[in-house]
């Protein structure tokens, strides 16, 4: 009976940290797709302003933002109030928190590769397709999406692999509540805390050769495609 | 007759464009300039992709400058940039009908010119099915060539196309433009720095500089001027004489040309009989004389009159404008600029109204030059 319990428990850990995946994916794809783009081939002056900030969750401690979402979206802030009309609950300690922190934490992950699509195909091609009559959205869905398939493919498998991997900064906003907001490398923590190694070893081997198909997924179709992070 | 004003001016990197024409003609005008005078920027201007600079833009009567009012996608030309870009993504055929499909083109349009027409005249048969990235440079330029025709555009606007083709096709592509001109009226502007092309089809030339036009008419009034010497150095200046074919000789592979009652032998064996043919001839090609020599040293001698003589500052050579006289008692009067030393023109005596006889070798005729019309 113990057994099952801890089993289901981890069960529910993995199927939240897919679902927080899952969702951090979808809204990478809305909010990271135009930004990459407006990278590739909007922005003149401002571009290096803009990449700076979204690298800028490369390079911080997760604690760094996890503090400033916590401070931000306290129920008591504008902000706070706005995400608790979005989501009916508060940042802190729940599932839409962790989302948020997710796509914060994740958006370098999502918009470098396809920012480096886009410019590979680069202005000549967009300019190609509009003198031949096709307005900007079909020419985005027909010619940039398809020949941008493997940027946006790199784009979702190390953006989701990095979503799976997150540890401190959902401890952090989430607080590692059972069945809300705990997440695998949570529970591994908590096994390991308890020296259950038995336990951490399943999830942790779990993760280590799930990690590694995603990966040799990506290289294994993107031979030729260079991934820009380090 | 269609009609395309265009006014630019603004700097756009460090060139200031002040660009003005009147575009008033159905058949191909040459755009022709150094590096960096700004003809690409004409190009892109047009297109809506440029929107930094003052721009005035009316074709037949309707006002385009405005790029939020008229995008890029919703002007009437065809554009071919200078790389032109096939989409990888799709095979050759399926690259064609994309613009067919999202133009909504309907086939039993009588006017509109037919997929089938341009797969036959620039024979892409054979690579319907291939992908681009295994065509080579030709192939690539003939398709993008079909695509953007297939927009069904109500000007052509070619960005220097043919720069990197051999001579093969580039003959078969001229002829093609050419007929493809004359046959559905589109007017076509083109950007090259071939003089060989200005003259195999060229009607009309805009010559520009630092982004201000500097002359502009038909290409046998500009070619020999001095404004196109300076653009191109005077060693590349020529004449471009109109005559037509009497007679071939298929064994010797030479061709007979009238030329108002002279007669001038060209090698090869452009134009049927009758046609007319465009020869181009550089100026320093030609050796004159003041009287017929008695040893022919070539069967081309033609007979003119001395209309201008320049006298070159700091330079070993004179530049000669010669009339060439017209047998036939019509009015049209062909140019011949000539190019020969100033020691050779005071020993000789040269002076204006001189009549002199023109020695042309026929190995120098440029035979890439050719333009029957």
């Amino acid at each position: 009976m113990d057994i099952y319990n801890h089993l289901s428990s981890d069960f529910t850990s993995i199927l939240i940290t897919l679902k927080l995946a899952v969702v951090t994916c979808f809204f990478l794809a809305l909010i990271g797709t135009p930004l990459a783009y407006f990278l590739a081939f909007k922005s003149k002056k401002t571009k290096p302003f803009i990449e700076a900030i979204v690298t800028l969750p490369l390079v911080l401690p997760p604690t760094v933002i996890g503090f400033y979402l916590i401070v931000f979206f306290n129920p008591e802030t504008p902000l706070g109030k706005i995400f608790i009309l979005l989501t009916g609950e508060q940042l802190i300690f729940s599932f839409y928190g962790l989302v948020l922190a997710s796509i914060i934490y994740s958006i370098p992950f999502w918009v470098q590769p396809l920012q480096a699509s886009f410019e590979k195909i680069g202005r000549d091609t967009i300019r190609t397709s509009y003198s031949l009559g096709v307005g900007p959205l079909v020419t985005f869905l027909h010619v940039i999406m398809p020949l941008c398939k493997k940027g946006f493919l790199t784009s979702f498998i190390i953006s989701f692999a990095h979503t799976l991997g997150e540890f401190g900064i959902v401890l952090m906003v989430g607080g590692g509540i059972h069945g809300k907001t705990k997440v695998i490398a949570i529970s591994i923590y908590d096994h390991v805390e308890q020296l259950s190694f038995g336990k951490a070893h399943i999830l942790a081997g779990g993760m280590l050769i799930l990690s590694f198909i995603i990966l040799l997924t990506l290289f294994y179709f993107n031979k030729t495609t260079v991934v820009r992070i380090k | 007759m269609s009609n395309l004003s265009v006014f630019l001016k603004g700097k756009i990197g460090n060139l200031f464009l002040n660009f003005e024409h009147y575009f008033k003609n159905n058949g191909i005008t040459i755009l022709y300039g150094p590096n960096g005078s700004g003809k690409s920027t004409i190009i892109s201007a047009l297109g809506g992709f440029i929107n930094s600079i003052e721009t005035r833009i009316i074709f037949n009567g309707n006002e385009l400058h405005d790029t939020n009012k008229h995008p890029p996608n919703k002007r009437p030309f065809g554009i071919m940039f200078q790389n032109p870009i096939l989409f990888e993504h799709l095979s050759v055929e399926e690259n064609l009908d994309f613009v067919i499909k999202k133009n909504q083109i309907k086939n039993q349009n009588k006017s509109s010119i037919s997929k089938e027409y341009l797969i036959k005249h620039l024979e892409l048969n054979s690579l319907l099915n291939r992908s681009p990235e295994n065509l080579s440079g030709g192939e690539k330029l003939r398709v993008v060539l079909a695509r953007t025709i297939l927009k069904q555009p109500k000007y052509l606007l070619l960005d220097e196309p043919m720069s990197d083709l051999d001579i093969k096709y580039k003959a078969k592509l001229l002829v093609f433009l050419k007929n493809f001109n004359k046959k559905f009226k589109i007017p076509i502007l083109y950007i090259t720095h071939s003089i060989e092309e200005i003259s195999q089809i060229g009607d009309q030339i805009v010559l520009i500089k630092d982004g201000k036009k500097i002359a502009n008419g038909s290409v046998s009034d500009i070619l020999n001027t001095n404004s196109f010497g300076d653009l191109t150095g005077k060693f590349e200046l020529s004449s471009v004489l109109d005559g037509i074919v009497i007679s071939k000789d298929h064994n010797l592979h030479i061709t007979t040309l009238d030329l108002d009652g002279q007669k001038l032998i060209v090698p090869g064996l452009p134009g049927n009989f009758n046609n007319v043919v465009r020869v181009r001839i550089r100026s320093r090609d030609i050796l004159l004389s003041l009287s017929p020599l008695e040893t022919k040293i070539t069967e081309n001698e033609l007979e003119g009159l001395i209309s201008t003589i320049e006298i070159e500052n700091n330079s070993a050579f004179s530049e000669l404008v010669i009339l060439l006289k017209n047998l036939k008692k019509n009015k049209n009067i062909q140019k011949l600029r000539a190019r020969i030393t100033t020691y050779n023109l005071k020993k000789m005596n040269l002076s204006r109204n001189d009549t002199v006889f023109i020695y042309i070798s026929s190995v120098s005729i440029d035979r890439q030059a050719y333009q029957s019309m």
